[in-house]
């Protein structure tokens, strides 16, 4: 395998002109998200953490990322720089590729991190610990919120409210698209009724389960 | 021969680990082991030194006019006694109360809705909290990069210049865990230095009989989120731990306080609706108000008699700890007041 590449996939019919996020795991590459707005939808805000990378075969671990926490991070069309790196990728032709999307709750449990995880990054409630997991913000028509903006931070890591989602995607030859499907995950959701969300709960366990359902591989 | 040296190394890292463990405050017998490791004794320039420095700081807050301490008062325990408190939290807005500060290396998680679970991450929700500091982390940490007397600060700390959140909220934490106190003249009586008199004898056992079950000895709590009966102030109407669990039973819990120091930490319960230990038994013997009859974590009133409620306030006054509220390690720091002064 030369790359495992990850893509965010946004589609024309809602208003998003397709944009790819490529989050290369094989070499040291870049990360970007040019996201059109038109004018009714737009999403302002993606960021979301993504832990553990690994690639097992049967039931052995056959590659890791480098490190623990990933925090992928399309904000405001700008480049990022998430890297994600570790070696021997290339000899890969198939496998289960496996990672948490969020914090893990056990790291989250530990007090501040550094790096990815240090708080300064905003992605620390501040009022309630813990990570916010996965955060989208943005505009939608069918929002009846104040100018219609969407705020969805998702996170909770305790009982019964923990949201971080382990994602299992099968992987094979010499290339593999992760994809996450944006189109699909707004499209699915009740903004209407769900455009703020800002504390662990219920609600916010079920859209990380939409979330981790919105990912495949291409 | 090879097995002999094993041992001696192995003897060598216990005596090893026995002196350093020397060097924390002494946790007798009767004390359970913390949560969190505690500080070694504050030297000159510790994280605990450091954190002291941040905790007395209105550089903490946006305005410069605000420091933990303003609302956590060392006279007090740490505690905030001119006033309630509000706190803005998200939807639903509550009054709560500033809990003295003490013994927080027993405590798994803080504020009276649990809603901090650990003490690194606590610092976080004042300094962002508009009501309380307005501030944010980024903030805080350009002002400190940008001062001469913390660069010099960290550097004394940790040998170089590099200011970060972790640094900064590990050296509040390590001061915050350095409050210690255990040196009320009931631990004198635990530990045989000093005996009860008559009255507050039996004010221990009046304890024993109708408090410990909540406000478990020796740290006067049992960590748990209870409910203890009071009426709930419908212009707050705080929930509570439900907040933090969205638990249907654990609406109108609050984080049982621990009893020691009560003669600085007035008003007293998470809205601060109580100002003497009076009032407090008072309540406790009013029937009202039992919310889950029948679950109810306090199922009858205690009724208590003037005598017996004497005795047991009696008691309670020797949970106070002088020497930690008069601890001249925990005041205002010299070096951050010299500093100021000369500004
Ligand atoms: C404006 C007043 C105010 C300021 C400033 C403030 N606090 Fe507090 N503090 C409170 C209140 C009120 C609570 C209880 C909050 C709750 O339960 O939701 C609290 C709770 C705490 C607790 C939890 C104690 C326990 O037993 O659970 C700690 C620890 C603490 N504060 C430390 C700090 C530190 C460190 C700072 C400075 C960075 C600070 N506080 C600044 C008012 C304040
Ligand atoms: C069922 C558990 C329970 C029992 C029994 C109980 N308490 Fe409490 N106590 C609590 C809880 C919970 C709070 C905090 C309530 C709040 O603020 O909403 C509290 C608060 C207090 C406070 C206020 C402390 C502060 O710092 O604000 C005092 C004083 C107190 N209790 C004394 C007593 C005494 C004395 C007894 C025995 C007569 C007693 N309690 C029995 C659960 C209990």
């Amino acid at each position: 395998m030369q790359h495992l590449i990850f893509f965010l996939l946004v589609f024309m019919n809602i208003g998003f002109t397709s944009a790819q996020l490529k989050f290369s795991l094989a070499h040291d590459s870049l990360l970007y998200i040019p996201i059109r707005i038109n004018q009714e939808d737009s999403v302002s805000l993606l960021r979301f953490y993504i832990s553990n990378i690994h690639i097992e075969q049967g039931r052995k671990i056959i590659w890791e990322a480098h490190k623990k926490h990933y925090l992928i991070d399309f904000t405001q069309n700008r480049l990022a720089t998430n890297i994600v790196s570790g070696t021997g990728l290339e000899n890969i032709k198939k496998g289960r590729l496996k990672f948490t999307l969020g914090v893990d709750h056990k790291t989250a449990s530990q007090g501040i991190g550094e790096g990815p995880l240090d708080p300064i990054q905003g992605m620390y409630w501040t009022w309630q610990s813990g990570y916010i997991n996965f955060k989208l913000e943005g505009v939608s028509s069918k929002c009846p919120s104040r100018k219609n903006r969407f705020q969805l931070h998702l996170g909770g890591f305790q009982k019964p409210f923990r949201s971080a989602q382990i994602i299992e995607l099968q992987i094979t030859g010499t290339r593999a698209n992760v994809v996450f499907n944006i189109h699909k995950f707004l499209a699915e959701i009740n903004l209407r009724e769900a455009h703020s969300i800002m504390s662990p709960g219920e609600k916010a366990v079920s859209l990380m389960e939409h979330a981790k359902r919105c990912f495949y591989v291409q | 021969m090879y097995n002999k040296s094993l041992l001696s190394i192995l003897i060598g890292l216990f005596l090893v680990a026995f002196a350093l463990k020397k060097r924390t405050p002494e946790p007798t017998s009767y004390i359970p082991t913390p949560f969190y490791r505690l500080p070694v004794f504050p030297t000159k320039n510790d994280t605990v030194a450091l954190g002291r420095l941040l905790f007395y700081d209105n550089i903490l807050s946006a305005n410069n006019q605000v420091s933990c301490a303003s609302c956590h008062n060392s006279y007090n325990a740490f505690a905030h006694t001119d006033h309630q408190l509000s706190h803005g939290i998200f939807d639903s807005v509550g009054t709560r109360n500033a809990p003295g500060l003490f013994n927080l290396a027993w405590q798994k998680e803080f504020m009276w809705d649990g809603a901090t679970h650990h003490i690194e991450a606590q610092a976080l929700a004042p300094l962002h909290d508009p009501k309380e500091m307005g501030s944010n982390i980024k903030a805080l940490l350009s002002k400190l990069r940008a001062s001469d007397f913390y660069r010099k600060a960290f550097y004394d700390t940790y040998k170089d210049t590099i200011i970060n959140s972790n640094r900064t909220l590990k050296a509040l934490a390590a001061f915050e865990l350095s409050l210690v106190s255990f040196e009320s003249k009931y631990d004198a009586v635990k530990t045989d230095n000093a005996e009860f008199s008559t009255q507050e004898k039996a004010g221990y056992k009046l304890f024993k009989q109708n408090c410990n079950k909540c406000h478990t000895e020796p740290l006067f709590t049992n960590g748990k989120y209870m409910d203890n009966n009071l009426p709930i102030d419908s212009s707050l109407d705080d929930k509570g731990r439900f907040l933090v669990t969205k638990q249907k039973e654990d609406r109108y819990k609050f984080k049982v306080p621990s009893l020691r120091n009560l003669s600085y930490t007035y008003p007293y319960m998470h809205d601060g609706r109580f100002t003497t230990l009076n009032q407090v038994l008072q309540h406790y013997s009013s029937n009202q108000n039992i919310k889950n009859k029948g679950k109810a974590d306090l199922e009858k009133a205690i009724h208590l008699s003037f005598n017996e409620r004497a005795d047991l306030i009696s008691f309670l006054l020797t949970l106070n700890d002088k020497n930690f509220v008069f601890n001249p390690a925990y005041s205002f720091p010299k070096k951050l007041k010299d500093y100021l002064i000369q500004e």
